[in-house]
């Protein structure tokens, strides 16, 4: 909501009465003449140690989150109550460790990625349980797949490769590869597909930020870039936004019908290694290399929440599918623990 | 350093951009001669040696045992002439793929499980390769051999004593060379016949190979490598001659001394130990005398130059065992390299394994460069090759980078440079002054 003081007042204030749970940025001083009140996440629950080492990546579905480590283990926790709890571990999932997990939207099928090379489709039962369901093996040369990223219904699964090719497999018709989309042979740190199914998106290592047409199979736009890595690109849920980020330090969002950059937003001070999109599309989160996850309007093109549980690297940052009226999400990474934040309200 | 061995000529080119000890395991057949064409397989020699080398490792009884055993092949390639058979055989005895490698519960070296494999490679033979593998064999021994009568070391240049000599029986030279140690350079070797060898890997394989069947470390062949390392630091080495080297002495650093020379190392006020990886960084450091001004106190600065060679190794191990209290810490670029040669150092090499046991310094510690001190500086990272990667998933693999082993860091930090695809050499912390700056505030916590 917009706050409208006179500036002045606002210095003053967040001079002497810093918010408690979360910090102003900056920039929003400098730039905006009006300034809008910040947006408040208390923590309400960490797992500590929910993995031995670092966690890169967190997936969610309705109700659980799923997370993936250097470990050999995929760790499951049930979010449908507020004591978050333990539901399931898939033990050796990836014997030298799990670096990408990801759901479908319909919380039906996962997929993870080992640093084996090695990619593991799950399936869940009704009763909640995952179960392997198979491997990628068609034209999946031993650790040529890094990201990955599943369609809405789970019948698609898009990777990146090493040397910067964009794979598409039909998981419900034996796990074929469907699609091979070429690029300048960057190493893809990142991808994702758009809700409706239409588009795919990669981030790469020299910056490149590109969209293909899932239906024509064609590149659609290759976007102005970030010059340094790309490590995370997210649609928005109505895919008409694509956010990129990486290690310029920046956010850059693009209109996917015009394939145009229309915001850049600004106020990481450390690479950025994973950014998602509210349910809503109203808001964006961000983890960075320092620690620091961030909240972004993107109405206003500003950061509204910064918080910091440690300084160590923020891998994966995730909103977890909106309960009730408040947002959460939930952050892990290099201090090995799942933190979970909910939007302060009533205040 | 180019470890590809022969990629050509053996068909495997998969092989050539492994990690050396890699190498050595899957290019070239895992094989030693064994020293009895006659059908002996030699696991009685074996306990013999290895009784022999635990009690009593004598070069003396080292080289008229290995004399012996070596003019055996021979005289049953003799009698095999003139017999008039039809082939020539060398059975060979499989050093082991990693699958079969071992633990040590102690110090977690890597070791030989007790069991291996014999496999024979016989002339004529329709595979031009086994031929090549045949006359290479063949040829190292004599030269092994040649070095081991001559009395002189044979190291990896050439030494003006080695002729190409027809082969003579030796029994009575033997006594006469009693006391002089003498090795070969397995330069030299690979120098008296290029044609044949091609690389001078294949030297150092075949060597390998047949010290382990042998049942004997490597410079008990009177072969070792051109001493690689450089040392500086607070300490000095008598030698067996009554000679003493001081390693304070030159601000250069002074090459490594060959470990059998070594009578006694006298250890002054030494608070740390640094292996480096890189000859650069660790002359920076010793020309400025970091060793001794150090903020922690003073120390001894190592390094082999990339992957330590064996005197190099040695060396250290003898310090280590010298003055067990004393740390040893490794500084190393944040690369897949990087935690190799620290991993070498710490549990010895793959291919090495059966020497391992006196070799290994299981107290190293990991000084750096990590993930976190790349991110502090974020100039001069570097992305990894599809090598580098291919590399570092292989190392994922290993036993020592398993989940739960005693060091889980290295898996994490092997995860994290995949993860971010990025690497940085120990340049990257800065110049000389930085540098010092840095190892002054590391050390000074470790120590």
């Amino acid at each position: 909501m917009p706050y409208h003081l006179p500036p002045h007042q606002n210095i003053s204030r967040y001079r002497t009465t810093p918010p408690p749970h979360g910090v102003l940025c900056r920039t929003l001083y400098a730039s905006y003449p009006t300034v809008t009140m910040s947006k408040q996440y208390l923590t309400t629950h960490t797992i500590d140690d929910a993995h031995v080492t670092d966690i890169f990546s967190l997936a969610v579905t309705p109700t659980q989150i799923l997370s993936a480590s250097g470990s050999s283990s995929i760790k499951i926790y049930s979010t449908a109550s507020p004591e978050i709890s333990l539901a399931q571990t898939l033990t050796g999932a990836h014997k030298l460790g799990c670096h990408h997990i990801v759901t479908s939207r319909n919380g039906k099928k996962a997929a993870s990625a080992g640093f084996g090379g090695e990619v593991k489709i799950w399936a869940v039962s009704e009763a909640g349980e995952w179960a392997e369901e198979g491997k990628i093996v068609d034209c999946n040369k031993a650790g040529e797949i890094w990201a990955i990223a599943l369609s809405e219904d789970g019948q698609f699964l898009a990777s990146t490769t090493y040397d910067g090719r964009i794979n598409v497999w039909d998981l419900a018709d034996g796990r074929k590869k469907i699609r091979e989309y070429e690029t300048k042979g960057s190493f893809g740190l990142c991808i994702d597909m758009s809700r409706d199914g239409r588009f795919t998106a990669s981030g790469h290592e020299n910056g490149g930020v590109y969209v293909f047409n899932n239906e024509t199979g064609r590149m659609l736009y290759s976007l102005p870039g970030l010059v340094k890595p790309v490590r995370s690109v997210a649609f928005s849920p109505a895919g008409t936004r694509l956010a990129a980020a990486g290690d310029a330090r920046v956010i850059g969002l693009y209109d996917v019908k015009q394939g145009e950059q229309v915001a850049n937003l600004t106020g990481h001070s450390a690479w950025i290694f994973s950014v998602d999109w509210s349910d809503t599309g109203e808001y964006l989160l961000s983890g960075s290399f320092d620690g620091k996850v961030k909240v972004w309007s993107i109405d206003r093109g500003v950061c509204v929440a910064t918080h910091s549980e440690t300084e160590k690297t923020l891998w994966s940052v995730k909103w977890l599918p909106k309960t009730g009226k408040s947002e959460a999400f939930a952050t892990a990474g290099a201090n090995r623990s799942i933190s979970f934040y909910r939007e302060a309200t009533g205040g | 350093m180019d470890f590809d061995l022969l990629p050509n000529l053996l068909g495997d080119s998969s092989g050539a951009r492994r990690l050396p000890e890699e190498q050595f395991l899957t290019n070239l057949p895992r094989s030693i001669l064994t020293s009895n064409p006659r059908g002996l397989l030699p696991q009685q020699d074996d306990d013999v040696q290895d009784q022999l080398s635990s009690t009593a490792p004598e070069n003396i009884y080292h080289a008229g045992f290995v004399i012996c055993k070596i003019e055996d092949v021979f005289e049953a390639m003799a009698d095999c002439i003139i017999d008039e058979k039809k082939e020539l055989v060398i059975h060979l005895k499989s050093r082991h793929r990693p699958a079969f490698k071992g633990r040590n519960a102690v110090s977690g070296a890597i070791e030989n499980l007790p069991d291996s494999q014999i496999r024979s490679i016989t002339f004529p033979s329709k595979k031009p390769q086994e031929a090549w593998k045949f006359t290479a064999l063949l040829r190292i021994l004599e030269l092994a051999h040649e070095a081991l009568v001559n009395g002189v070391v044979t190291t990896k240049r050439c030494c003006h004593q080695c002729r190409n000599r027809a082969f003579v029986p030796v029994t009575d030279i033997l006594m006469w060379q009693v006391g002089r140690v003498a090795d070969c350079i397995s330069r030299d070797m690979f120098y008296r016949d290029p044609d044949l060898f091609i690389k001078q890997a294949v030297v150092d394989r075949y060597i390998d190979d047949i010290a382990y069947t042998l049942g004997v470390n490597r410079d008990a062949l009177n072969v070792v490598a051109a001493a690689k390392g450089l040392v500086a630091g607070s300490f000095s080495i008598e030698k067996k001659d009554k000679s003493i080297v001081d390693f304070s002495s030159d601000s250069e650093g002074l090459l490594v001394p060959n470990s059998k020379d070594i009578d006694n190392v006298l250890i002054g006020n030494v608070r740390w130990i640094l292996v480096i990886e890189k000859e650069a960084t660790f002359r920076t450091l010793s020309t400025n005398h970091y060793w001794k001004l150090s903020s922690a106190g003073e120390g001894i600065l190592l390094t082999a130059k990339g992957y330590p060679d064996i005197q190099t190794r040695k060396l250290l191990y003898i310090l280590s065992e010298q003055r067990p209290a004393i740390p040893i810490f490794a500084l190393v670029d944040f690369d897949p390299d990087g935690i190799g040669i620290m991993s070498t150092y710490k549990y010895g090499s793959m291919a090495l394994s059966h020497e391992n046991s006196k070799l290994a310094v299981p107290g190293l510690e990991w000084l750096g460069i990590r993930s976190r001190d790349i991110v502090s500086t974020s100039t001069g990272v570097m992305k990894l090759s599809s090598r580098d990667r291919n590399t570092a998933r292989r190392m994922l693999d290993k036993d020592i980078f398993q989940e739960g082993e005693r060091d889980e860091e290295w898996r994490v930090e092997l995860q994290r440079m995949l993860f971010l695809n990025a690497k940085a050499e120990i340049q990257t912390l800065g110049n000389s002054s930085n540098l010092e700056a840095w190892l002054n505030m590391q050390l000074w916590a470790a120590v």
